[in-house]
């Protein structure tokens, strides 16, 4: 057994609520996600039981083959990552690019245009979403990947992002290029992207948690079963008549589980990534 | 000649300048700046899609929404869940960060854990959570049951409706304002609580009489994100009680939706939605001033 020299005793008793607490809390924080990983694998009898089966006994499969079978969840997956993808992948570039303008050039208009930027985040899709929905209409978008993805082509917060950690870069290194003749499209891809790589990374993690998550926007615009995004699909897995949980636990946690897999892979970057730009932002 | 020469480097600086900024001043103009707009136009319109008719109603839709018994109480539950959100959720937050000190073995794993609902869709866990609240096989039921207590109707009953979806939001939240707050708490030199252990303060005084005024950037920060965050609930309502029953559990969003999108009354949403603009747009102007007066 390990041995432990503590000064105090007040210290003790406070380290021990303070363990105990977070404890608590943390069974609080995966109770949800426990318990519905052992009722997607309950057999139907153990679902209604009381009182609960804490333990899939005999574990079964055979909620899991009935989600596959009532919605097509690889397809799912296969669109939430287009939109994704794409997204951020424009959202990223775009930004890296007007973050640079934005931090090294001066030019006519400059204030006015990253007030404007900045300002967007006031008007959240959850404002423009009916209007925005009408110029789909117009546009003929309504049901389309161009129109899942029209709002989120950029993104002011990588903009902000890119903007503040180019400005705090040497500009020598810039001048240094220029003086070897590169263009500037040259300089921001080879010399300030690798520079700032690790925002590019943070920005990107966060983009894409947030575009994997996204829901609203999707409901809205979407109509055909084929292009569903994951949170829609699992919104509307539930039929209305026959509500069984085992089937349901199991697609949520189709959903779920390789992202939080994914996300204890990459903890340590997430965790810190979102509250330092939170907190800057 | 150095002058012409300087004049041109900067017009060319210019054209890479607009070059680079354009994709973001074309895609926020075209789908956040113009519907923006657009929705305040349209408050003003009666707006029928199809017939792609646009009829000029005057202030109608403003006067109809004080009229609307819906859109009250979706205003009145969107502040109380505010409120809860911001006072639970940023409390909670706050304490548990206080836990947490650099020596703590496992306090990465607990962070990690807290994290968890942070980072989880909103649509995934409130289905989960859905089921945990069912009154016939959900677990909060089942427990109730074996300790003896009378069970609840939770969001079928319209009494703790909005309760269940507030405490949805509290435990997906609670470990993203836990994490700021640790982030700010780690800027308070330990200099100063040592002084204070010295001077006999305990626990519970350090925590009032020096965390809480060293972080107020901190805090008023989770106050102002939680508030428009609160303001913008939408997944967890559509999905843990779609506002019900009978409305008792209906939010500002969900109430744009349902008119938009299900009562096909565009005009009357963009209305609703211009009402929901202001109230951001007055939080985020509260936020400017004071983190500008904070500073100095």
């Amino acid at each position: 057994m390990k041995v432990q020299v503590l000064k105090r005793t007040g210290e003790i008793s406070a380290t021990s609520i303070a363990y105990l607490l977070l404890f608590a809390f943390g069974v609080l924080m995966v109770l949800p996600f426990y318990w519905m990983i052992v009722a997607s694998l309950q057999i139907p009898e153990n679902l209604v039981s009381f009182p609960p089966k804490w333990w899939p006994q005999p574990p079964t499969t055979e909620h899991y083959m009935d989600a596959m079978a009532k919605a097509p969840f690889l397809l799912y997956y296969r669109n939430s990552l287009i939109v994704a993808i794409i997204s951020v992948g424009c959202s990223v570039i775009f930004g890296l690019f007007a973050g640079y303008a934005f931090a090294i050039y001066r030019f006519p208009l400059q204030n006015l245009f990253f007030i404007l930027i900045l300002s967007t985040l006031m008007v959240p899709i959850q404002v423009t979403s009916v209007s925005l929905y009408i110029l789909m209409a117009r546009l003929g978008w309504i049901d389309t990947f161009p129109g899942i993805l029209a709002p989120n082509f950029a993104s002011a917060f990588a903009v902000f992002f890119m903007r503040q950690t180019i400005k705090g870069m040497p500009g020598d290194l810039i001048d240094a290029a220029r003086i070897d003749g590169a263009g500037e499209v040259r300089i921001v891809t080879t010399i300030v992207a690798p520079l700032v790589k690790s925002v590019i990374a943070t920005v990107t993690l966060i983009l894409f948690i947030d575009s994997w998550n996204d829901f609203l926007w999707p409901v809205i615009i979407i109509n055909s079963k084929y292009l569903r995004t994951i949170t829609v699909g699992i919104a509307f897995f539930k039929d209305p008549y026959h509500i069984s949980f085992g089937p349901l636990m199991a697609a949520t946690s189709i959903a779920t589980i390789p992202m939080i897999v994914i996300y204890l892979l990459l903890q340590r970057f997430v965790i810190k990534g979102i509250a330092t730009t939170g907190l800057k932002f | 000649m150095q002058d012409t020469f300087l004049t041109r480097a900067r017009k060319e600086r210019w054209f890479y300048a607009y070059l680079f900024i354009s994709p973001v001043l074309i895609f926020f103009g075209l789908f956040r700046v113009y519907p923006a707009l657009q929705t305040l136009v349209f408050s003003f319109f009666k707006v029928e899609i199809v017939a792609r008719r646009y009829s000029w109603v005057g202030l109608k839709n403003f006067a109809l929404l004080l009229q609307d018994d819906s859109f009250i109480r979706a205003i009145k539950n969107t502040f109380i869940y505010a409120l809860y959100i911001v006072f639970i959720s940023g409390f909670l937050g706050l304490v548990l960060a206080s836990m947490f000190n650099s020596k703590m073995k496992l306090g990465a794993f607990f962070k990690a854990i807290y994290f968890i609902p942070y980072i989880t869709s909103t649509v995934a866990a409130a289905v989960v959570w859905g089921y945990l609240y069912d009154p016939k096989f959900g677990l909060f039921n089942m427990l109730l049951r074996l300790v003896g207590l009378p069970t609840r109707g939770w969001t079928a009953s319209s009494r703790d409706a909005l309760m269940c979806i507030v405490i949805f939001s509290i435990w997906k939240s609670l470990g993203y304002n836990m994490v700021i707050f640790i982030a700010g708490l780690q800027n308070i030199p330990d200099m100063i609580y040592e002084a204070a252990t010295i001077d006999g303060a305990g626990p519970v005084t350090k925590f009032f009489r020096i965390t809480i005024p060293m972080i107020v950037p901190t805090i008023f920060f989770v106050i102002i994100y939680n508030t428009i965050l609160s303001l913008k609930v939408f997944d967890q309502v559509f999905v843990l009680t779609a506002g019900g029953p009978a409305e008792a559990s209906t939010v500002v969003v969900l109430q744009i939706y349902n008119q938009a999108f299900l009562n096909y009354r565009f005009g009357y949403a963009s209305a609703e939605a211009f009402v929901l603009f202001v109230s951001v747009m007055l939080i985020t102007v509260v936020q400017y001033w004071i983190s500008r007066r904070m500073e100095i």
